[in-house]
């Protein structure tokens, strides 16, 4: 890049590259911004009020589009052209990728919710799994800063699985709906308390983008920017300060050394042109996702790091988990022909039902050790391919039987915590290249019986819920092999260049500097020690944001260990 | 997927199914349907598939073996224009198929009242472009619903000697009544049919509700910009939900 002086070059322009980017422009630092995929602008590329009727196979996914033809994805989902991934014996994992400007956080569900101080240090408590490098107070008042400026609606409940953010920090939440709120009577019979979700979806204008107008499905990406994504937000704010450069369809090669081991400079392939280009850098945020940035890592071996770049504890690639997933939905009776009105509204949860457990895992009632919560799927939805309900005959009776179902049907989806274990990881597959003929990355894939206990007891629970709403089940509930998803499938693949206390056991320290190379950071869902329940993305962001004003500080001190290297 | 305003025709031979794509096809067509009710000769048997080798049980259960040629067009890719969205690949069913398509499809979701029928609304369009489409689950499909409509016209020509959509009405209804339930109790050579019928229903209904008419006949309201904060459910809505929980036993 000549003529332009930068001091960071940041690889990823998702949830992490982009706040990364953002903080240190804001912090008057130059930054290079590398990013794998095309530009891409919501605002005049979002299809806000085409409806499924008007898109091909009335909107159904495909493999070219994996979540339907909408789905804001480009060149991605759970195949890449041309760019595989492979898998090792017995497993099955899906690895979804977008190849746009602000990645994944173009289509994500917008669910934010805070880790609390059970989620940081859950070792401490039950001896499984990895604790933080720090503790939630540490974390908390960035939590409230990345909140107020990604714009969060949502309450604070009080309740022990969702800390509290500062006051005037969260926007109203949107009312709930009706199913939500016989889900919520259902529950609160079993004891069991539902919440406004917390989604990163303004309800109030801010930052030049528009309060949500309650239509057209978040996934599609929001062109007025209501719906958090860094191309509508942090990636032109960073932009304005005249800090950011951004180099679109630049796939990085390697994270390059000079004699010494000392990073010096990253390689990228120009897309467009196929030609490799090295710039040279004083420090490097990889934000690439975790499992492309453990690839990026892996790949980048030298005299120096013959195991790969940063890898000194050989913890590259591995404690690779995702949450779990299975969901049980039913025909609620009592639903059918109630009163149409309006039930877009943000478009996914008003309520949720938050982790309850934690005082009987407390008191050992639970065979299983970790938490998990339901997101809600119910509602008068636009009609698409799929339709609810198993249909008979013909004429008028069909079309009312087909009435009947509309807005009666509700699923409860869970989303738990995994944890760490050796049988889940991924590595490097010496066999197989992708098209820029950088070796892709192999899968390995066990759950444990602490996922499938978990998934037996959210079944159970669902069911019962669902029960007491008249529901009823012909079927035996299947059993939990059957019913979680796939590795990956939940896309919250996060832990594979852990953070930690020291650098036996642990890629970066708490600040996602890298134990090896001080000039290396990572910033994406790689440094995650433990993967809670509660989505990863808010974190994700709040993480970079806190250690990219820490590097901030340290390149802004006549001391700093960082300038020291580039001597 | 592009639809033109419907006709307020009922699609009969008289007033055959007009495609967006395929008028002058449909031209053909007349020619088709007024050459096929003269035509004795059809060969009824020859194109069966029989179950068992007694050929006295053919009308007791058969199944054509359809052999297609897989569907080779690109799709739409990883990264379409959706804002102007457009399903790229050619469409493959005949005039005769997207007839009796047209004829099952109103059969299933007649005209109500100033509500549309299947046809009116395009739904035959919708269903070329779904079994034409080059995807997996759409190609098995196409083979489901190709097999469906065959057996259809097979099985008319066994009862009446024509193919179905130049039956009576009296006639169509008797072999529909035979094929649109799926239960414990369907008869052992209709088990396949109901099941291949129940897939091109869903699929009609479907196409039918996402058309902006049967969107509306649903009642689905949504899709509209609200100004200022999201109501919430309407006083008629939560009143209703007072009764549902009060029946249920339950309180908010």
């Amino acid at each position: 890049m000549k003529n332009f002086d930068y001091e960071v070059i940041v690889v990823g322009s998702g949830a992490g590259g982009a706040m990364a980017a953002y903080t240190l422009t804001k912090a008057g630092h130059k930054v290079l911004l590398l990013e794998a995929g095309r530009d891409y602008d919501p605002k005049t590329e979002t299809p806000m009020f085409q409806t499924k009727g008007q898109a091909p196979l009335m909107g159904a996914s495909t493999k070219d589009k994996d979540f339907g033809f909408y789905d804001a994805t480009v060149d991605g989902g759970w195949t890449v052209p041309n760019e595989p991934y492979t898998t090792g014996e017995n497993t099955e994992f899906l690895w979804w990728r977008a190849r746009m400007l602000g990645g994944r956080t173009n289509h994500w569900g917008r669910f934010a919710l805070r880790f609390s101080e059970h989620d940081f240090k859950a070792k401490s408590r039950d001896g499984l799994g990895a604790d933080w490098p720090f503790d939630y107070p540490d974390i908390a008042p960035w939590y409230d800063k990345t909140e107020t400026l990604v714009g969060v609606c949502g309450t604070n409940t009080g309740l022990d699985d969702m800390p509290d953010s500062s006051i005037g920090v969260l926007q109203p939440p949107p009312k709930p709906r009706v199913t939500e709120l016989l889900i919520s009577a259902a529950a609160k019979k079993l004891g069991i308390a539902t919440a406004p979700m917390h989604r990163a979806v303004l309800t109030r204008p801010k930052d030049g983008r528009q309060a949500c107008f309650y239509a057209t499905n978040c996934g599609k990406g929001c062109s007025v920017g209501a719906a958090f994504q860094t191309t509508t937000s942090l990636l032109p704010m960073a932009k304005a300060t005249g800090n950011l450069k951004i180099i679109t369809d630049a796939m990085v090669r390697s994270v390059d050394v000079d004699d010494s081991g000392k990073v010096n400079a990253v390689t990228y392939i120009d897309k467009n042109t196929g030609k490799d280009i090295k710039l040279a850098a004083k420090v490097v945020i990889l934000a690439a996702s975790a499992c492309e940035t453990a690839r990026l890592l892996l790949n980048s071996k030298s005299k120096h790091h013959p195991d790969g770049l940063a890898n000194s504890s050989g913890h590259v690639g591995r404690n690779l988990m995702d949450s779990t997933g299975a969901s049980l939905g039913a025909h609620i009776p009592a639903l059918e022909g109630r009163p149409i009105y309006n039930e877009d509204g943000h478009t996914a949860n008003h309520l949720f039902i938050p982790w309850w457990g934690h005082k009987q895992h407390a008191k050992g009632e639970l065979d299983f050790p970790r938490g998990y919560h339901f997101e809600i799927s119910s509602g008068f939805k636009e009609p698409s391919s799929s339709l609810n309900g198993n249909f008979q005959g013909y004429g008028k009776q069909l079309k009312a039987e087909a009435k009947k179902h509309f807005g009666a049907r509700i699923t409860l989806a869970l989303r738990g915590e995994m944890l760490p274990n050796e049988h889940s990881y991924m590595e490097i597959d010496d066999k197989v290249k992708d098209k820029w003929g950088i070796p892709v990355v192999k899968f390995h894939w066990q759950w444990s019986e602490h996922e499938l206990k978990q998934i037996a007891h959210g079944l159970k629970t669902a069911k019962v819920i669902l029960e007491t709403m008249g529901a009823s089940f012909s079927q035996p509930l299947p059993s939990p092999e059957k019913a979680i998803l796939k590795g990956g499938q939940i896309i919250h693949e996060v832990g594979s260049t852990r953070m930690g206390a020291c650098a036996k056991d642990s890629v970066t320290n708490q600040y996602g500097q890298t134990w090896d190379c001080p000039n290396l950071f990572i910033m994406d869902a790689g440094v995650f020690a433990s993967n809670p329940h509660k989505n990863c993305t808010l974190t994700i962001m709040t993480l970079a944001m806190r250690n990219s004003t820490w590097l901030a500080g340290q390149l802004d001190s006549s001391t700093n260990p960082i300038k020291a290297w580039e001597s | 997927m592009k639809r033109i305003k419907p006709n307020n025709k009922q699609i009969n031979q008289n007033s055959p199914y007009v495609s967006t794509l395929t008028r002058r096809e449909s031209l053909k067509w007349l020619g088709v349907l007024s050459a096929s009710a003269l035509l004795p000769s059809f060969t009824v048997f020859s194109e069966l598939q029989k179950t068992q080798s007694d050929a006295s049980s053919v009308v007791k259960g058969h199944w054509p073996k359809l052999k297609l040629s897989p569907i080779s067009a690109k799709g739409y890719g990883t990264d379409p224009a959706m804002v102007i969205p457009k399903s790229p690949w050619p469409r493959t069913l005949t005039t005769e198929q997207i007839m009796l398509v047209a004829v099952l499809a109103d059969i299933l979701v007649p005209r109500d009242g100033y509500v549309p029928s299947a046809s009116q609304v395009k739904v035959p369009d919708v269903i070329d472009e779904w079994v034409s489409a080059p995807y997996e689950k759409q190609q098995r499909d196409r083979f489901t619903i190709l097999s469906a409509l065959r057996w259809i016209d097979d099985e008319s020509k066994l009862r009446s000697s024509n193919i179905f959509v130049a039956l009576s009405t009296k006639q169509q209804f008797e072999i529909i009544d035979d094929i649109a339930y799926e239960k414990a109790d369907t008869p052992k050579q209709f088990r396949q049919i109901s099941h291949a019928f129940s897939a091109f229903r869903r699929l009609v209904l479907a196409a039918f509700f996402c058309s902006p008419e049967g969107t509306k006949d649903i009642g689905y309201i949504g899709n509209i910009p609200i100004n200022g904060d999201y109501p919430g459910p309407t006083d008629k809505a939560m009143l209703h939900l007072h009764q549902v929980l009060d029946d249920l036993g339950l309180s908010l």
